[in-house]
Parts: structure tokens; C-alpha cells; sequence
């Protein structure tokens, strides 16, 4: 029986006729897992206490909680008490926390169960999950392509379908991207409504954790679960608990719906525009109004981007000393030899080359003509995104401006990682939700996505869109059948 | 535009973030480092903007926490993870003391 | 020596009275086994995040107001990056833009003379945890780490090492009174950094600066700025010039010492801290919080010289902070305050000190101290009846009559009774009455120590010298 193929719903529904157990999807979850080993979606396995979590959960009763029993992976940044968390990083390659993310909490109080570590681009620098100490994830859909990043395992093993639920973070794309590499939906929340405590901090003022699945109403169902106020972070929005789910399904006649130019120019490859204009009809057709918008800023996304996330990230990153946790240079010779031999062994190359930038360009009189202008020109975007929304619902555009590149690419061209991103870093700089969705396929049958960007904290308008397409496009997801259309 | 770095310059930004630069990889970061600069120097090409900054996309004003202890760390826990340790203290190589 | 303008500014550190730490909610205590007082916040874990203490801000507005600064309604924290291996995180959360208090003073009285010492600024921050070097490793032990802080930096305004031992004074009394900090120097509760330069006169631009890290006391910060003067005036004396420094006090040597010459200005890459959102602070907040500040020592000084104690006295029981607090339970009755100081500062004192009590380990309540003062007043109980009752007034809860009467203790108050003695010592000592007919004022000492003897010290002192001097006019 192939359980974790069903819906949601039936699955659920076998659960509380005892037809299975949570066991049942544990064994199939570790039994895909197994037979998908080659694609390298996971750094660290929790077999063990994922069978023992579940026989302590034959004796409780689902009630209507759709998640109760269900499998989930989540990726090596969220702290899980006990369970190695290594950040894709040399640095924490033997690191097990002493204590659990808020949002791995939540997941265990809902019941559902942690099934693994997935990989990533080393502590989510990267775009293509390649920057990992453990190896680059592949992507189902072909395995010579990079599966995205930095949650490039998340979405690796959703795309294959060994679990129906993963959890990524976002920093500059890193749920959406990946999302779209690999035809699964990835939705980047609105900064402040998932709490960031026990998320490894990469960039404080960009990172948001964001659940990644095969289909939109799940991912929105598990949205549910880890949203909320959290006391331990103070840049948790204090918002009402809400359904995200409610809109899905219902009707988009008159939604105003804006296209930047900017996300159809030329820097997007032809086949992906082509895909985007044919959903922009589809949604024309369907009684939604969308027009082209000129839009101030877009384009110095990038730039802002690496300002900011470099900097906050040489900051961050600078607690990896090999004092309190993590690896440490054997035997040194004083401080500053623990210090520096402890660092150059323990981060790999791209992580070095950002937190020596970061360094840099807070330094001295560079925080003035770096960092703090570039908040200047933050908050004016965000401005730019308050004028837009104030006409509009919805935001479209691409996710990426190709579809997955082969692993092999080199890998030597600093900027690279940061150009993949340029589309869905600006949803990161205003602290905007943002969500992808597969919406048809490129060359090779590779997957495309669409970047659904909504308001800030109208999450649910933006599940309504995808929701609709989705139904309305219909397509078959599923990496397995899709491999064999190669 | 200039696309390497000087040497004195690699090394002071690997001194600020303490990661030490071999002699074999001086070279390698001259170049990477300053097409990053490169790329970031974009926004001196930007003006017209107000100067008013977002530190981060905050949603509420700090939410201040009521002065009472919650749980603390036994010390055993707290040494779990540190790799030197003398007694309850976790080690470090001997610091010149800046305290007097 | 030549002479010289020096010029010097004084940066504390004070560790705030709160339950908890700053941007965690583990204990904030002192004395404690090493790294019992730390959660994984303090310790700087992965994924950890700060979370804002109310008290701390409380505490540093009360700070703030008896400073006399302004404070900022608006603020945000900065980080302070730096790698060292007592500051967990490698960066260290302060206030650098926005500090939380700017523009005050405190005022001193130099050579009789009032003088207000600028305060540039006062922000907040976190404390680091302690090292402690043994053998060829340094130990680290958090329960210092994240302790909150206020450090108060003041222009470069004072000119001697007395000025700073005053300011230093006044600062630890209105922080200690106002209940801001413990202010205990030798626990490191509060911590002094004093900046030296000398010049030849005012129109000069400012000498190179010396800072002295960490003085533990705050007559060695007075003797560090001394020497710190001599050193350089005698380098400028020989013509040389120094590096601008960091230097520390050695107890030993008596002097300072070089620690490291200073870098071209520490980059400490300082930018707002994206953790902690703006924390505002309304008057209504403010106002709150000074109504929680009890009398400050200027106040309270001027109130018992106005109530007629000595100047002396007045600031000994300033400087005795729960004998002030006690007496300022009674500052809105009618009593003698000059025999209340004289009792709380003379025999009460005593007793606390050889019991090793405070007041409230005491039964003295207020009605029976106030019972005290009135019988020392009217002359119903003399000094020495005091001594011999005050261990039963300090421990029973009898009043102070009862006591009295239990000791046997019968003063003679009753005039005719006081110059029958009078009278009988006179006869016995014609000469001694001659002399002091003669102005030999030596011989009434006399005569009034025989009044006593003869009395067995059950006169009050005052009352037989005024009759024993109206019987020797007669």
C-alpha cells in the first residue's frame, strides 16, 4: 500500500479507521527515502525516534488534526533538540542542539513526525544546495540538475515523494526557488509571522522558516501549524490565529492582479515568459484583471541583498568559534589560532567569502556607505510595494529565470548564487509573503514556477491564487512518472 | 574598474573575521572578493532615495518581558557541547588579561 | 615638573538591581557556582534570540532622571562586533546610536566650591562573562554573561584626580539611592574607566589620551589619575612623546601599567540590531518611574541640617543608607533630630555593627525609638543609662519605661535633691570653691566631677553643671 500517495484527507481518514497507523507511514516514508537515497536529500536520518514517536502516538486518537501521524523532513538549520543539526557545515557536523526550534515544537505538539535533517546550501548560502559539506542534493526531475537552494533538500525529497510535508527558510528565495526547481509549491511567509527562535540565524532581518509541498492546500495546512507570536522572538508579528486554507477554492472574478515589467524582461530565459503570459491569460479568462506595472527599485534587489545578508551574516556567523559548541582546531596555539584555524577549517569556501564581505563592508566608515544606505533604499522599496498594493491583490511573476541548471555548472563566479535569485530576493527585502508554483514545464521537462507575492500578512490571498491555478492547470507533479516522460 | 584587491587588504578583512587566508589562497580571494565589492558598489550609483531606513520588516514595537526567571541550564549541559572543560568552566586557551 | 592642564573623562559601568539578565530570563546573581545562572541565550547558541528585560528599562530611565539626562523616546540597540572569549555571541548588544539617556550632569563641591560634571551619554548593554586565567587556560563561566548594564560616559571635563574621586562618589551614592545598582566596586558591580590627557594651557589642542581599564576602587582611581598625570607631564618635561594607550592600575606597583597600544580607531563595525525592535518610552512611563525614587543624598542632607543635625552627622547617616532610610520614616514627627542623629549614629550603630544587624533585625520599632530620643531630650535618661539599656531596647519588646525600671535605674531629676549634693560637695572642697571665685575655671571641673562621684552618675550631666555653677555665683 502506497499511503502517502492519497490526499491529505484519505490519509487521513484510514488513520482514524485504524486502517493504518502512524508507524505504517513512518516505514514508507524511511522505505522511499531509502529507494531515493541517490538523490542526497538528507544530511542525518531520525529513524529511531521517528518509529518510537509514532507507536506512542497508536494510542492517541487523530481527532480532526490532518497532520496527526504524518511524516515531516525538516531542514539542517531548525534546531532539533537531540537530533544532529549540522547547518550543511563542517562546523556543526557533530553539533546536537540542547534544545528545540519554536517551530519544531509546534510540529511535535500537532503529532507529526520529524523523519529527517534535509540538506542545504552550507548554513543557506547558496543556490543551488551545492555549497553543502555533505554533497549537493539532486533533483528528481533529472538528476544531473541542481534541485535549487539553499533548501534544496527539502524540496528534493517533496519532489520525490518520500514525505508529503518539509520545512525550509528563506532568505533571499530559498523555499521559492527550489520550489520551482522542482515543481512543488514553497510559500516564503511574511517576515515576523513564523518565529525565527532555534533557526540558525543567517540574515536576521531577511530570514523566515516556510513550508514546502507537493500541492497548495497542504502547504497551507502546514502554515497553520507553524504560525504564531512567539514570546522568545520579538520580531514575531503579533497577529490573530488564522485559517489559510479559507480561501482556497474560492472564485478569482475581479481580483486585480499586477505583472512588473521588470519580472518579464529579458533577464527571464523565453520559455519561462511564455508560461507566465499563458497564466496571465488563464487568470484574464477566468475574470481576474492583470496589468503590467512599472515598478522603481526592483532591479537593486540584488545589491541591497548582498549588502544586508552579508553583513548581518558576518555578525551572526562570528559566534562559530569553537569555544562553546560546534568544531574546534585541535590543540592551539593561543586564541587567535583557535580562532582562525577553527574558522578557515570549519566553514567551507562561499560561507568564508560572504562573512569576509559582510566584514568589510561594515567596517569603518562602510556601514554609512554601504549598510545603512542600503536600509534607506530598503524602506523605499517596500514604499514601492505599499503604492503597488494599494491598487492591486496580488503581485505575479517568474520564480527563476531558467529552470534548474546541471551540477555540474561551475561553480566558480561569486555573483552566480545571487543572480539565480534575482526575481524573489525583493519579496525578502520588504518582508512580503511569497509563494511558487509549478505552472507548466521548460526544455527537458523541467519544472517551472510562478512567484505569487501578496501583501503583508495576506497569506491566504495568495493560497486562493494558487489554489486556483493549480486546480484550473492540472498538471502531473510527480517527479517518478515524470523522469520516465524524459 | 580595478579587479583585484591587494594582498593587505585580503588579509585585514580575513583579520576582521578571523578566518585565517593561506598564502596559496591570497590570490584566489583577491579576485573573488573584489567582484563581490564590485557588485555591491552598485548602490553608490542610487540616489533620490529617503534617507529613513528599515532595520527589518518589523510588524510591533519591542514587547517588553517581565523581570522573572524562567528555566536556566544545569552546568553539565552547558559544558555538553564545549570541546575543553576545567570543572563547571568551559576552557580557552590562556588570554593576556585585559582585566587588572 | 612643569605644570600642566589635565584633562580627564570617566566611563562606568554599573550592573543594574534586576531579577534577571537582560536579554534573557536567567538569573542575574553574583557569587554563584560557575555556570548555574546561564540558559542557552546567555550562552550564545545557535538560533537563540534576545528578548528585552522591562526592569532594565525601567531601571536605566530612574538612572537616567537622578543623572539629570535627557531621555530618548524613541531608541534601538546596536551590535558591537568583536571577538573575544568572554563575549559569547562575538558581538556584543549595545546602544551606540541611540542611547538611552544624553546630555546630563552630576553636581560636586570642589574646595567648597559647586561644579557640574557633564554626562555625554548613558546607554545600555550586556554584560560578558567572567574569565578567570589558570595555569596556561583562560575559564569561562557565563553567569556574568548578558547581566544588564549602564555605562555613563562623561565629557572630558574634570581636572584633577580628586574631581574623579567625587564625581565617582556622588555617581555610586545616587545610583546605590536610588536603587539603579548595588554600586559595589569590589564585586564588580561597578566599574571605572578614566581617560588622561595633560596640556600646557586651554588655548592647546588636547594631550594624547591614556585610558586606565578597570580601577578597583575608587581612591585608586583618584591615585591612577595622579600618577597617569606625573608619567606624562615628566615624558613632555624630556621632550617625548607617547602612542595613545591602554593601561591599567597595578595594585602593587602602586601605578599604571601599559596594557597595548591602541589601534587605529577599533572597528568594531558597529550596526542596528535587527533582533530587537524600536522600544518607545512615553512621559506616562516616566513619570511612573520617578515616583519610585525615594529622597536622593543632596535631599536628604539638606533635610537634616534643616532639622538641626550637624553637617558631620548629616552626612554620616547619608553615608549609612538604612539608618538614613529609618530616620526618614520620622522626618513628619516632632521630635529632637539632633539626639535621634546622636543615638543612630553613636550607640544604635554600635549595636548594629558588634551584632552584625540592620535595623529591621531589630525590635526597635518606630514608637520606641521615638521614646528613646524624647527621654534623651528631656533629660530623663542620661548617656551612660542608654548604654547600659540599649541591648533589651534593641531585643525586647518592652517599652522603654519597663526597661528602665528593670535596670533599676532611678535618675535624680528633682532639683532640691541635686543641690543638697551640690552643697555637700562644696563644704567638702572650700579651696577648690575659693579658686573658682578667683576665675580659676579649672577648679569647676573639678567640683562637677565630685557632683557626679558623690551622685553615682545617676545625674543628668548638663542639669547638675547648671546648678552647681548658679550655686557657686550665689
Amino acid at each position: 500500500m502506497q499511503f502517502l500517495d492519497k490526499s491529505i484527507q484519505e490519509i487521513h481518514d484510514a488513520l482514524k479507521k485504524k486502517e493504518i497507523s502512524p508507524k505504517d507511514l513512518v516505514e514508507e516514508a524511511f522505505e522511499r527515502i531509502e529507494k531515493s537515497k541517490n538523490l542526497n536529500g538528507y544530511i542525518t536520518l531520525n529513524k529511531e525516534e521517528a518509529l518510537k514517536q509514532a507507536e506512542a502516538l497508536e494510542q492517541k486518537d487523530a481527532g480532526d488534526n490532518l497532520l496527526f501521524g504524518l511524516p515531516i523532513a525538516v531542514k539542517d538549520n531548525i534546531l532539533t533538540k537531540g537530533l544532529r543539526t549540522t547547518c550543511a557545515s563542517h562546523i556543526l557536523d557533530n553539533f546536537i542542539p540542547i534544545y528545540d526550534a519554536t517551530i519544531v515544537e509546534k510540529i511535535k505538539a500537532n503529532d507529526m513526525i520529524i523523519i529527517g535533517k534535509t540538506n542545504m546550501d552550507e548554513f543557506a548560502m547558496g543556490s543551488s544546495s551545492r555549497t553543502s559539506y555533505f554533497g549537493a542534493p539532486k533533483n528528481p526531475w533529472n538528476h544531473n540538475k541542481i534541485s535549487g537552494g539553499s533548501s534544496g533538500g527539502s524540496a528534493t525529497t517533496i519532489a520525490a515523494r518520500d514525505v508529503l510535508f518539509a520545512l525550509g527558510t528563506d532568505t533571499g528565495g530559498s523555499i521559492r526557488q527550489p520550489a520551482s526547481y522542482t515543481g512543488i509549491v514553497g510559500m516564503k511567509p511574511t517576515y515576523g509571522r513564523v518565529s525565527r527562535y532555534g533557526i540558525v540565524a543567517f540574515a536576521s532581518s531577511l530570514d523566515q522558516a516556510g513550508p514546502m509541498t507537493r500541492n497548495v492546500y497542504e502547504n497551507a495546512l502546514l502554515l497553520n501549524v507553524i504560525a504564531g507570536m512567539d514570546d522568545k522572538d520579538l520580531t514575531s508579528a503579533d497577529k490573530e490565529q488564522e485559517d489559510f486554507t479559507r480561501k482556497i477554492g474560492k472564485d478569482i472574478k475581479g481580483m486585480k492582479i499586477a505583472l512588473p515589467n521588470y519580472f518579464r524582461s529579458d533577464i527571464v530565459s523565453e520559455e519561462i515568459r511564455k508560461e507566465v503570459e499563458n497564466t496571465k491569460k488563464i487568470l484574464e479568462s477566468s475574470g481576474a484583471t492583470v496589468d503590467y506595472v512599472d515598478m522603481k527599485y526592483l532591479d537593486k534587489a540584488v545589491t541591497l541583498y548582498q549588502i544586508i545578508a552579508m553583513g548581518e551574516a558576518s555578525s551572526n556567523l562570528a559566534r562559530f568559534d569553537g569555544i562553546r559548541y560546534g568544531y574546534t582546531k585541535e590543540n592551539p596555539k593561543d586564541i587567535e589560532d583557535l580562532y582562525l584555524e577553527t574558522r578557515k577549517n570549519g566553514f567551507g569556501k562561499e560561507v568564508k567569502r560572504r562573512i569576509m564581505v559582510g566584514s568589510y563592508l561594515l567596517s569603518g566608515d562602510n556601514a554609512k556607505i554601504y549598510y545603512n544606505k542600503a536600509l534607506s533604499i530598503r524602506d523605499d522599496m517596500k514604499k514601492e510595494f505599499d503604492r503597488i498594493f494599494k491598487e492591486y491583490d496580488l503581485i505575479i511573476g517568474s520564480t527563476t529565470t531558467t529552470t534548474a541548471y546541471d551540477l555540474t555548472d561551475p561553480m566558480d563566479d561569486p555573483s552566480k548564487s545571487f543572480m539565480d535569485d534575482v526575481l524573489v530576493i525583493p519579496v525578502n527585502m520588504a518582508g512580503l509573503p511569497g509563494l511558487s508554483l509549478p505552472i507548466g514545464f521548460g526544455k527537458g521537462h523541467m519544472p517551472i514556477g510562478l512567484h505569487i507575492i501578496g501583501n503583508s500578512f495576506d497569506e491566504a490571498t495568495i493560497y486562493q491564487l494558487a489554489g486556483f491555478l493549480e486546480k484550473k492547470l492540472n498538471l502531473n507533479l510527480d517527479s517518478r512518472k515524470g523522469e520516465e516522460n524524459v | 574598474m580595478n579587479n583585484k584587491l591587494t594582498k593587505e587588504e585580503v588579509l585585514h578583512v580575513a583579520h576582521l573575521a578571523r578566518i585565517k587566508v593561506g598564502e596559496e589562497e591570497i590570490e584566489k580571494y583577491q579576485v573573488e572578493l573584489k567582484q563581490l565589492l564590485n557588485d555591491v558598489d552598485k548602490i553608490k550609483e542610487v540616489d533620490g532615495y529617503d534617507e529613513e531606513r528599515m532595520i527589518a520588516p518589523w510588524e510591533r514595537d519591542a514587547v517588553l518581558r517581565d523581570d522573572e526567571p524562567g528555566e536556566m541550564l544545569n552546568p553539565k549541559e552547558v559544558l555538553k557541547n564545549a570541546p575543553r572543560h576545567s570543572g563547571n568552566y568551559i576552557a580557552v586557551p590562556i588570554v593576556i588579561s585585559e582585566e587588572a | 615638573m612643569s605644570n600642566y592642564l589635565p584633562t580627564i573623562g570617566i566611563e562606568v559601568h554599573c550592573e543594574l538591581k534586576t531579577k534577571t539578565k537582560i536579554f534573557s530570563n536567567s538569573i542575574n546573581g553574583y557569587g554563584q557556582m560557575a555556570n548555574s545562572l546561564t540558559n542557552v541565550v546567555d550562552l550564545g547558541y545557535p538560533g537563540t534570540l534576545p528578548t528585552l528585560n522591562k526592569e532594565v528599562i525601567n531601571l536605566a530611565i530612574k538612572a537616567a532622571l537622578v543623572l539629570n539626562c535627557k531621555i530618548r523616546r524613541q531608541m534601538h540597540f546596536d551590535r558591537k562586533n568583536y571577538f573575544y572569549p568572554d563575549n559569547p555571541k562575538n558581538y556584543q548588544i549595545t546602544q551606540a546610536e541611540t542611547p538611552i539617556g544624553y546630555d546630563g550632569y552630576v553636581e560636586i563641591e570642589v574646595n567648597g566650591k559647586k561644579k557640574k560634571i557633564e554626562i555625554e551619554e548613558m546607554h545600555i548593554e550586556e554584560d560578558t562573562c567572567k574569565s578567570t586565567h589558570r595555569g596556561d587556560k583562560t575559564l569561562l563561566d557565563f553567569n556574568r554573561a548578558g547581566v544588564p548594564l549602564i555605562e555613563i560616559v562623561t565629557k572630558p571635563c574634570m581636572e584633577s584626580g580628586e574631581e574623579a574621586k567625587l564625581y565617582l562618589e556622588k555617581l555610586r551614592e545616587l545610583l546605590f539611592y536610588s536603587d539603579v545598582s548595588d554600586c559595589k566596586m569590589e564585586e564588580g558591580s561597578m566599574r571605572a574607566d578614566a581617560n588622561v590627557s595633560i596640556r600646557k594651557q586651554e588655548s592647546d589642542p588636547f594631550g594624547t589620551k591614556a585610558e586606565i581599564k578597570n580601577i578597583g576602587s575608587i581612591s585608586n582611581v583618584k591615585l591612577s589619575i595622579e600618577k597617569e598625570i606625573e608619567r606624562q607631564a615628566q615624558l613632555y618635561d624630556e621632550g617625548k612623546t607617547f602612542p595613545p594607550q591602554t593601561r591599567r592600575f597595578d595594585t602593587k606597583l602602586n601605578d599604571t601599567v601599559l596594557m597595548r597600544v591602541k589601534e587605529t580607531g577599533n572597528d568594531y563595525r558597529y550596526f542596528p540590531e535587527p533582533d530587537i525592535p524600536f522600544v518607545y518610552i512615553t512621559d506616562e512611563q516616566i513619570d511612573k518611574v520617578k515616583k519610585t525614587i525615594p529622597m536622593l543624598p543632596d535631599a536628604r542632607r539638606e533635610k537634616y541640617i534643616s532639622l538641626g543635625i550637624s553637617e558631620v552627622n548629616a552626612k554620616k547617616l547619608v553615608g549609612h543608607r538604612s539608618l538614613s532610610d529609618y530616620l526618614n520614616e520620622l522626618l513628619e514627627e516632632k521630635i529632637d533630630f539632633k539626639t535621634a542623629g546622636n543615638l543612630l549614629l553613636g550607640d544604635i550603630s554600635a549595636y548594629l555593627n558588634k551584632e552584625e544587624k540592620e535595623m529591621k533585625d531589630t525590635t526597635l520599632t518606630k514608637e520606641r525609638f521615638m521614646d528613646l530620643v524624647n527621654k534623651v531630650s528631656d533629660n530623663t535618661l542620661t548617656s551612660k543609662n542608654v548604654k547600659e539599656i540599649l541591648d533589651k531596647v534593641m531585643t525586647s519588646e518592652k517599652s522603654i519605661d519597663e526597661i528602665t525600671k528593670e535596670a533599676g535605674i532611678q535618675n535624680i531629676t528633682d532639683n532640691s535633691a541635686i543641690i543638697e549634693m551640690i552643697k555637700k560637695v562644696m563644704e567638702a572642697n572650700p579651696e577648690s570653691v575659693t579658686d573658682y571665685k578667683a576665675g580659676k575655671d579649672r577648679a569647676i571641673k573639678y567640683l562637677m566631677g565630685q557632683v557626679m562621684k558623690e551622685s553615682k552618675g545617676t545625674l543628668n550631666p548638663k542639669m547638675a553643671m547648671d546648678v552647681l555653677k548658679e550655686e557657686l555665683n550665689k
